[in-house]
């Protein structure tokens, strides 16, 4: 047998980190899954699927789709508005690159439940931007603007922006600007050289930043029973809600697994596709 | 789009980025109990509180103490994992490093649902050690890729001259590469005990009510009827945050560290 080197032996101790507490957990909440709830306790060890039948019933195929709707549009307007933002922040001059960065990770650090807190007081009737417009004379008669859909839409743009704003700087700051200048001084006009030079360079790494920031969406709690009404609430509330509101592990376990099961489909999809461009 | 329409995108975007934190400082010295804004008077009181209010004090030492804890378990999977994908460059260093960027992949409740299923079972539900731990594997992607950056400029010709001139390994590594990658691991640090501070999902799904973290704290007092404390919270960790950050821009090139040219 060979025998282990030195630089395996290290590599045992964050191999054994991240399959005990990384990979032991999943594999465990896939378990309870199929347990039975006990009303009195968490759970009886069983193996049923009647977890999973829940799942096919018309209030989790609402849920489901609903979810899949706001972290779609939340993700598509994220990356509409960093990319081209980053695009200009890394042609500044570096002092105000470093203010957009500090200023990126402030946020990225953020608590959710702090962002959740400032737009849920910006959008209050008595102190935010209701009451400035009421005040200018615009909004005859300004109310509260959340909860609503539109509230926890802007919750979760603001909380992913600064992670995709941060996944483009790299790229962006490397780029070869000089094919961009030969466009423009050749005649392209500006908007020709972003739909024809820039856009196409970019589209898996937009594309990538879209899926990524869809799956993190999915999985937000705070947004949602911050700034959304109930009927606005994601798959990730109810998860919540059935494991630590009505002690329903086994259940909560389970909708966790199809949305594992889910998410796993949209990477492996994602890869495949990648493979096939890098190959043509 | 001309220079002037660029600025305008941008600075909006600035706008309404920073707009939230100014709301939040605005209601967080007023002397007013309802929460308003703009101020009509203006006072700390709402600091002291925070500062001197049992309620308040002991989620904050919680979460400090869980992200001082939690960083260094999530460095030191990350400076291992590099280590070895560097030594290695194999099968098992990509494996190690794969497993590393697993947690990001996924959403946040998954991996919040698995540690408290998790946790509950083998007894350790409710203990902070369990949001130590959870903390310290799920933020392990941003210290590795982060640290991965300092070993791609380490050059091969200093790791090789420091061997020929009969260093061990553990020498190389604690007189040339540990050195170098340092500013790397001092990043990774300070951002997941940041971002551990501010963790709301996973601490709630894994310590529930029993280990009271400040976000938990803040979000159960907005939900329950809040007190301008919070919004006095709120602003205190926003300052901490931009306080680390500022520091760390000043004895590293962030701009470096996260991937740009220089100059």
């Amino acid at each position: 047998m060979k025998r282990l080197s030195p630089a395996h032996l290290i590599g045992l101790f964050p191999l054994g980190m991240m399959s005990l507490f990384f990979l032991g957990p999943l594999a465990f909440m896939i378990v309870v899954s199929f347990y039975k709830r006990d009303p009195l306790g968490f759970y009886d060890v069983a193996f049923v699927w009647d977890n999973y039948a829940k799942f096919f019933s018309s209030f989790y195929y609402t849920i489901s789709m609903r979810s899949v709707w706001s972290s779609a549009l939340g993700a598509v307007i994220v990356v509409l508005l960093a990319f081209p933002a980053i695009y200009i922040i890394t042609d500044m001059k570096r002092r105000w690159q470093l203010f957009w960065i500090i200023l990126l990770l402030s946020l990225m650090c953020l608590s959710e439940v702090i962002l959740g807190f400032a737009w849920l007081i910006l959008l209050s009737e008595s102190s935010g931007i209701p009451k400035f417009m009421g005040w200018i004379g615009l909004w005859q008669d300004p109310h509260s603007l959340s909860p609503s859909f539109g509230a926890m839409i802007i919750g979760f743009v603001t909380l992913g922006f600064s992670l995709v704003a941060l996944m483009f700087y790299p790229q962006l700051a490397q780029r070869d600007r000089s094919i961009e200048e030969a466009a423009l001084t050749l005649g392209t006009s500006p908007p020709r050289v972003l739909t024809r030079v820039v856009l196409p360079n970019y589209r898996g790494a937009i594309i990538g930043a879209v899926v990524t920031m869809f799956v993190y969406f999915l999985g937000v709690f705070v947004m949602p029973t911050m700034l959304g009404r109930p009927q606005d609430w994601n798959m990730t509330v109810i998860i919540t809600d059935k494991a630590v509101g009505d002690a329903n592990m086994p259940l909560g376990s389970a909708l966790s697994v199809i949305m594992l099961l889910f998410t796993l489909l949209i990477i492996g999809l994602l890869m495949l596709a990648s493979r096939k461009e890098h190959r043509s | 789009m001309n220079s002037f329409l660029k600025r305008l995108f941008v600075a909006l975007i600035a706008a309404g980025l920073i707009l939230p934190f100014l709301i939040v400082a605005g209601v967080s010295i007023n002397a007013n109990s309802n929460i308003s804004f703009p101020p009509t008077e203006l006072s700390l009181q709402w600091y002291t509180v925070l500062f001197t209010d049992k309620d308040w004090l002991m989620p904050i030492r919680n979460s400090l103490a869980i992200a001082v804890v939690a960083a260094l378990v999530s460095v030191s999977i990350a400076l291992a994992a590099n280590y070895v994908l560097w030594r290695l460059k194999s099968g098992f260093g990509r494996l190690v490093f794969a497993l590393g960027i697993g947690p990001f992949m996924l959403p946040p409740i998954i991996i919040a649902m698995g540690a408290s299923v998790f946790w509950a079972e083998i007894g350790m539900y409710g203990r902070i050690e369990a949001t130590i731990i959870s903390h310290g594997v799920f933020f392990v992607t941003l210290p590795l890729v982060i640290i991965s950056r300092g070993f791609a400029t380490l050059s091969d010709d200093v790791v090789e001259a420091s061997r020929t001139m009969g260093a061990t390994p553990w020498q190389t590594f604690r007189k040339v590469i540990f050195p170098l990658v340092l500013p790397y691991i001092v990043t990774g640090y300070a951002l997941v005990a940041i971002i551990s501070v501010n963790e709301y999902l996973i601490s709630y799904m894994v310590s529930g009510f029993a280990v009271e973290t400040l976000p938990i704290r803040i979000f159960n007092n907005v939900r329950y009827g809040y007190t301008p404390v919070v919004a006095s919270a709120a602003m205190a960790f926003a300052l901490l945050t931009v306080a680390v950050l500022l520091v760390l821009s000043m004895i590293t090139d962030l701009l470096k560290l996260l991937g740009a040219p220089r100059n």
